[in-house]
């Protein structure tokens, strides 16, 4: 696909590839009505020793996304996989695909057994599955790619999630990785931009809180809030995060855009809250 | 009428008809939850009529081999009447990941309902995929399926269904809960499974999809499904986790209960639970 692309996102230590997403009502990540272009973000984060996939990316995506792995990773490097939201087509996708061609040694998934998450392919499911280590990824995670304690990282319980989601921090590159929140930067064009250096000139709280109640975070209207935003402010508190990598959409980078980003979030709960505005049951495709 | 025998993948017999035409598929699936595991069902259902069957949701991805066969089962008791609808009621891979199995293995399918994001997933197939939007319907033949209003949803795009015929509500993850192994709940219906805790069984599925419905006022979607159940005649239940209902009088204050008692369960993100790497029993 021509329109896919790598982001260097910290010198040969992490990658994001990139495969655009045509907005026409049709991705249920996004609002019905947002026209456009998105990407499926998976990242690579690499040391000599090993690297770790978050997210595999959707199967139309596969020719690309396992050459795009061509160009940021030997096949021979012990390769661990992390889909982020172990039950979503974006994460899974081509986990399989990509454990025949890479040296995938383990899957960690929020789920037992992560392999049976994982085999979506339309030939026969009796045939024998890739040898990988199922992992358990649950509560706080201490993690290290390069397996000789040089590369700090941590996965944990997203704070605010629609379905089962973990979020990741490396401590190198200072990066969130956020999966499916911040996703709302997106484009005109299939060629991006995808990542953002300071104003992205869509972040306010009018524009992140509709995009919130237009995807999969309709139900915070009226929700009890207060828990949420300690999550949170608990994440922007304990890691010191210099840079927001999503799920889908734009790299957004720079401590100041980063902090806007949560001082947006917290205004949006903080509005959405119980105790300023009445729940009451959202049906389906309520535009707000 | 086939001979063949029913498919013990439980200690009841499955597939099982838990309504006129309706049937209950699948198989079970270990979850992880406070140091137990828990099962809990991702079934399909069929619905039969005179021209047509529809399914839907297509269960767990790994448990097509059994899924086929059960579909198969049903069909050789059905003789003449093709498999030609797949309502699914999310995008989710335990919902909708057999998919493109299932459109390999019979040619005529066609997936029905909101079909976001499978053009992604199994582009392959994306010209049999059809829009169907709330309110709409399929002719089944002496029954309709319906397109209703998703009240519990896991996804912008999540849709419930609904049969005329024998007043059955397919509501996917809107009565999702777990159950007892250990007690031999696996194949009974929810009024069998008489040792079910219905507020320790939610607890499972609110961690992991519906983790939202603990920052809720659940009271509002509770007493919309009340009004949903009423307005529409439901008599049946058949969802996608939980053991089928056949009893809403007897089972759906309990139901009830779960779904309310979640409040506050996961307010602590760090609290939920760093435990042992178990396997499936």
């Amino acid at each position: 696909m021509s329109e896919a692309t790598i982001t260097e996102v910290v010198k040969d230590k992490v990658y994001c590839l990139h495969n655009p997403l045509q907005l026409d009502g049709r991705l249920s990540a996004y609002p019905k009505l947002a026209r456009g272009w998105s990407t499926s973000n998976c990242y690579v984060v690499k040391e000599p020793e090993g690297a770790y996939m978050l997210d595999t990316g959707y199967f139309a995506h596969q020719q690309s996304v396992i050459a795009q792995l061509d160009q940021v990773l030997d096949r021979s490097t012990p390769l661990t996989l992390f889909p982020l939201r172990i039950t979503e087509y974006m994460s899974v996708g081509n986990a399989l695909a990509i454990s025949r061609t890479f040296n995938v040694r383990e899957c960690y998934a929020t789920t037992i057994d992560a392999l049976l998450w994982l085999d979506l392919e339309i030939s026969s499911p009796n045939r024998k599955l890739p040898d990988i280590d199922s992992k358990v990824l649950r509560g706080e995670l201490m993690l290290d790619p390069s397996g000789c304690g040089r590369r700090s990282m941590v996965a944990f319980n997203a704070p605010i999630r629609l379905l089962n989601t973990a979020w990741m921090y490396d401590e190198v590159g200072k990066i969130l990785f956020s999966s499916d929140m911040f996703t709302h930067v997106w484009s005109d064009k299939a060629e991006g931009p995808w990542l953002i250096a300071g104003d992205d000139g869509v972040t306010s709280n009018a524009f992140v809180r509709a995009f919130l109640l237009n995807t999969g975070f309709w139900w915070l209207e009226g929700a009890r809030c207060a828990p949420l935003r300690r999550n949170l402010r608990r994440v922007f508190e304990t890691y010191d995060i210099e840079m927001i990598c999503p799920g889908y959409g734009a790299i957004l980078k720079g401590r100041e855009a980063v902090k806007k980003q949560f001082d947006v979030m917290d205004a949006i709960l903080s509005d959405l809250d119980r105790s300023k505005v009445r729940p009451r049951y959202i049906r389906r495709d309520l535009l707000r | 009428m086939s001979n063949m025998s029913p498919l013990l993948t439980s200690k009841r017999p499955m597939p099982r008809e838990i309504g006129s035409g309706v049937w209950w598929l699948g198989d079970c699936l270990g979850q992880l939850y406070n140091g137990k595991i828990y099962h809990g069902y991702n079934a399909a259902h069929m619905v039969v009529g005179t021209t047509a069957a529809l399914l839907s949701d297509t269960g767990h991805p790994k448990d097509f081999p059994v899924i086929e066969k059960h579909i198969e089962y049903v069909l050789a008791r059905n003789s003449g009447v093709p498999l030609k609808y797949l309502f699914l009621t999310h995008q989710e891979t335990p919902h909708s990941g057999g998919l493109g199995r299932l459109l390999a293995r019979f040619p005529e399918l066609e997936v029905i309902g909101d079909v976001s994001d499978y053009h992604l997933a199994f582009p392959q197939f994306e010209h049999r995929m059809r829009f169907l939007g709330e309110g709409e319907a399929i002719q089944l033949g002496g029954r309709e399926f319906q397109i209703v209003e998703p009240v519990v949803r896991d996804l912008r795009t999540s849709n419930w269904g609904f049969d005329t015929k024998t007043r059955c509500l397919f509501p996917g993850d809107g009565f999702a809960y777990s159950h007892y192994h250990w007690d031999g709940h696996c194949g009974m219906v929810a009024e069998e499974a008489i040792s079910l805790d219905l507020v320790d069984v939610c607890a499972v599925f609110q961690e992991r999809a519906l983790f939202w419905t603990t920052f809720v006022d659940m009271e509002r979607y509770v007493e919309r499904m009340e009004w949903q159940m009423k307005e529409l005649g439901v008599r049946l239940v058949a969802p996608s986790h939980g053991l089928p209902v056949t009893d809403l009088e007897r089972t759906w204050p309990e139901i009830r209960k779960g779904l309310l008692a979640g409040a506050g369960k996961f307010d602590d993100m760090v609290k939920a639970a760093p435990e042992v790497e178990a396997r499936t029993s």
